[in-house]
């Protein structure tokens, strides 16, 4: 379990991290969303202790990274996919990582299995392409067998192929009971990858919860009709807002079209075209990240 | 095992596999072998003194100082390199403790200075042996044993040094372009030239003490404890900008 609690951070006179609160479960992946900027980056360091926070705490398993007994069997974190001396081989620099985390020898040619890299341990890394720099990050993540995975941008550099591995990796990761967060700026990649979103914007939480349900919160209702303006009165007096958007056509963010359709009947409004308009991650985002989205955090409970 | 030990087999295991670390070494030893030889072929010529004495056995010996430049590249290339490859950020999601992470690296740097220093005194003196014995003679003055002594500490103090310089710059560059420039211009250029009595103490002066030949006025405890505390006094300002810098 991933915590974070009022997490805050600035640089001089910007603040990265705003008061930052959420939360990831176990046997989900969850994406970690924002644009450029958002503090994404910035927040994973400071869960990984990386760097120190001005406010607020953030803990894994109820405890601050820097406090983990055996931090790097508890969390397996990727961060850059360029963290390798180039001269040393694949298979050494994980040796390198398992000495000084007391992990067993024979762990490093396993997790170079698991990433399909066994061909290359020999190569110096600083002949990798992204995708096996990327697949050797992981493999470094994945060393000390831990419940944990924190992820920087997982899917980048990698070819569809690979894509869709590492999206069958996290799947069976998360399956197997383990708490996976990725940061992600793919979003049709990270819509097909994550059960669960937490999405930031300008260092604060702008939605949290599973896409699906997000998705849901933020659908929108058109109505077709010669009634607007009785069917906007009918809905507000149920405590729906709605707005006519053309002639004829009313709007209705978030609510159940079923509610508004029986709403529309009982004010004996005739309804000539009701649709349902559901946002995909990539709409939501925007939806969320824009400069017009309210201040106030979306949040959708786990189902 | 405990944690600095693992650490530090770690450590060890990093400047094993980096071919910078390798080369510096072999350039070292190289260095110390050719300078010998070229003392030996050049001694009694020019003035220089005759081979099989004193003197000209200690000038042979002087590879103390090539021992301690290569051990400060050593050093500047185990700390700032992981901030020019980025590698201090796996080091430190291994290791958050970052006062273990540090120990850990001054420990193995200070090893490697006692293996490259007797891998230079060690052709050093057996190519000054088979020199002496090709030429009839077979005894090494008694200085010899000191000079070795010292170099092995102003080695193992000059790495150290290094490791301080690469975490406080995180530049391999700026550390070895700081150092250079301090003995060059600080020590040698203004010091040397305002207040050459200072000279011996400030910290090419204790090096030389340590290294070179036995000689009058010589103090190498002293000089030891000076260079000592120079050295304590740059580890602990690396130290406190590890602990206290956000790794980005």
């Amino acid at each position: 379990m991933i915590t974070i609690d009022h997490l805050t951070k600035r640089y001089r006179n910007i603040t990265a991290v705003d008061g930052l609160s959420f939360e990831v479960g176990p046997g989900r992946v969850t994406g970690f969303l924002g644009p450029n900027g958002a503090g994404k980056t910035t927040t994973l360091r400071l869960l990984l202790g990386l760097a120190r926070p001005d406010g607020g705490t953030a803990a894994i398993d109820g405890a601050r990274y820097r406090d983990l007994p055996h931090p790097a069997q508890t969390v397996g974190a990727a961060l850059d996919n360029d963290t390798f001396h180039p001269g040393r081989s694949a298979v050494e620099h994980l040796r390198v990582a398992a000495t000084a985390a007391g992990i067993s020898r024979r762990r490093p040619e396993q997790v170079l299995g698991v990433v399909g890299l066994c061909q290359d341990r020999h190569r110096r890394v600083g002949t990798f392409s992204l995708g096996m720099r990327q697949r050797l990050t992981l493999a470094t993540a994945l060393l000390g067998d831990p419940g944990v995975l924190i992820m920087d941008e997982p899917l980048n550099g990698l070819d569809p192929d690979g894509i869709r591995w590492m999206r069958d990796l996290l799947r069976q990761l998360a399956d197997e009971g383990r708490t996976v967060l990725i940061s992600s700026h793919l979003l049709a990649e990270a819509a097909q990858t994550v059960d669960d979103v937490v999405v930031i914007t300008r260092g604060r939480l702008a939605a949290q919860g599973p896409v699906a349900e997000l998705a849901a919160a933020t659908s929108t209702t058109r109505i077709r009709t010669p009634h607007t303006g009785q069917l906007i009165s009918a809905l507000a007096r149920d405590g729906i807002t709605a707005q006519q958007v053309e002639a004829g056509t009313v709007e209705v963010r978030g609510a159940d079209p079923d509610t508004v359709a029986r709403t529309a009947a009982a004010a004996g409004v005739i309804v000539l075209e009701l649709t349902r308009h559901t946002d995909n991650l990539e709409e939501l985002f925007f939806d969320l990240t824009s400069d017009r989205a309210d201040d106030r955090a979306l949040e959708v409970s786990p189902s | 095992m405990t944690a600095i030990a693992r650490l530090t087999r770690a450590e060890v295991r990093k400047l094993a596999t980096t071919r910078a670390f390798l080369i510096t070494v072999a350039v070292a030893v190289g260095l110390a072998v050719i300078a010998v030889v070229v003392d030996a072929a050049e001694a009694g010529k020019n003035h220089t003194p005759a081979l099989g004495t004193a003197a000209s056995t200690y000038q042979m010996l002087k590879v103390g100082g090539v021992c301690c430049v290569a051990m400060l590249i050593v050093g500047i290339i185990a700390s700032g390199g992981e901030y020019r490859h980025k590698t201090i950020i796996p080091a430190m999601l291994i290791t958050p403790r970052r006062s273990a992470m540090v120990a850990a690296k001054t420990i193995a740097v200070a090893m490697a200075a006692v293996v490259l220093t007797g891998l230079t005194f060690g052709l050093g003196l057996a190519t000054i042996v088979a020199e002496l014995h090709a030429h009839g003679f077979s005894q090494l003055p008694p200085g010899t044993t000191r000079m070795v002594a010292g170099s092995v500490i102003a080695a193992i103090l000059f790495g150290v040094i290094g490791v301080a310089l690469g975490y406080i710059t995180r530049s391999t560059t700026a550390a070895v372009v700081g150092a250079v420039g301090w003995v060059l211009f600080a020590e040698l250029a203004i010091l040397n030239t305002l207040a050459p009595q200072l000279a011996k103490w400030v910290i090419s002066g204790t090096a030389e003490t340590l290294t070179d030949p036995p000689a009058p006025g010589h103090t190498p405890a002293t000089a030891a404890a000076v260079l000592a505390a120079y050295t304590a006094a740059l580890l602990i300002a690396g130290w406190q900008v590890v602990l206290r810098r956000d790794v980005t």
